[in-house]
């Protein structure tokens, strides 16, 4: 059996969040790529966009830019992340969800 | 004058452990996940305890030191909680533990509760479920010393070892309390002060991590490219 972790609404989030803030330089973002990322099935992903959007966290869908809210809370969801590693609660070697993320802590 | 010293590192350390609950506090505003809170309640507990020895150093007390006592070790069994909780969820013998950590909470629980209960038990506590309270919190101490330095060696950094050498230096105090409650003086010996330098040596060390967490500058920032 595959030793698969569960992760909750604000772990997707903080790492789609961080995913969207990696391909903030791109011309355009492929969502299907932000999904093979992600690991999610497409419509959860769609509606993970809508849920953050709504939060306030990121802005136009087609663009999917972080907003000032939305950098603030990957800010502080990087920060708690890398005192838990530190901390040693997090559990086991942690797959780098894309290459430009250097802590290795997105599950 | 060692009275001083003694009120002023018992104080210090319960700054300590208080400034640490607002840190060990953040894992669980973020997920919501009720394992995190072991850390904070943990270190609230820890820092109480520290508070009660140092009023216990001006105003000798037998009492203050057997409440400091019990709360020290419900702190720890807290903390072990989280990390217990925390561990790798593909392991199967969870519930006899779960049930293990149930049982010694709910002893440890009843147990404040006759030491303050009442004038017929009174806050006396036997010797032998002294030294055992003691024994307790250093096996809990030790749990999360192998717990962490576990974590360290699957992913090898230099940020990770700190930690377990935080709780090194906290068994060192606790075993250095077992030597000086067994040796039934209750004076200051050199192992109730290396006790107490021990702990604030450890506390020290978990809020320099805490602060390089949180207020130190990364390479990395969002919204900035990753340096190569």
């Amino acid at each position: 059996m595959r030793n698969l972790q569960r992760r909750d609404r604000v772990k997707i989030y903080g790492d789609l969040l961080s995913i969207l803030n990696a391909e903030a330089n791109s011309d355009k973002i492929v969502l299907t790529k932000v999904q093979v990322q992600i690991n999610v099935p497409f419509d959860r992903l769609k509606s993970y966009i809508s849920e953050l959007k709504e939060l306030g966290l990121i802005e136009n869908e087609y663009s999917l830019k972080l907003t000032e809210k939305g950098k603030q809370f990957l800010r502080e969801y990087e920060k708690v992340l890398d005192f838990m590693k530190r901390m040693g609660l997090i559990y086991g070697k942690q797959k780098k969800i894309h290459e430009n993320d250097p802590t290795g802590l997105c599950p | 004058m060692t009275e001083v010293v003694d009120f002023g590192i018992e104080v210090a350390s319960a700054v300590l452990c208080f400034a640490l609950v607002k840190f060990m506090f953040k894992p669980y505003a973020l997920t919501k996940e009720g394992r995190y809170l072991g850390l904070p309640v943990g270190f609230a507990f820890l820092g109480i305890s520290e508070a009660m020895l140092a009023i216990g150093v001006l105003q000798p007390a037998s009492e203050l030191r057997l409440l400091s006592l019990l709360t020290r070790t419900f702190a720890y069994v807290f903390m072990a909680a989280t990390y217990y909780f925390s561990r790798d969820p593909a392991k199967k013998s969870r519930l006899i533990w779960s049930i293990t950590f149930g049982l010694i909470i709910v002893a440890l629980a009843t147990l404040a509760v006759l030491m303050v209960r009442g004038p017929q038990v009174g806050l006396y506590l036997n010797p032998s479920l002294s030294v055992f309270l003691r024994l307790l919190a250093l096996f809990c101490i030790s749990y999360m010393c192998v717990r962490t330095l576990r974590s360290h060696m699957q992913a090898p950094e230099p940020s990770t070892l700190w930690i377990p050498i935080g709780f090194i230096f906290l068994g060192i105090s606790q075993y250095s309390l077992i030597i000086w409650a067994a040796d039934a003086n209750y004076s200051q010996g050199y192992a109730f002060v290396g006790g107490l330098v021990a702990r604030f040596v450890g506390l020290g060390i978990f809020i320099t991590v805490a602060y390089l967490s949180f207020y130190k500058t990364k390479k990395w920032r969002v919204n900035e490219k990753p340096s190569a």
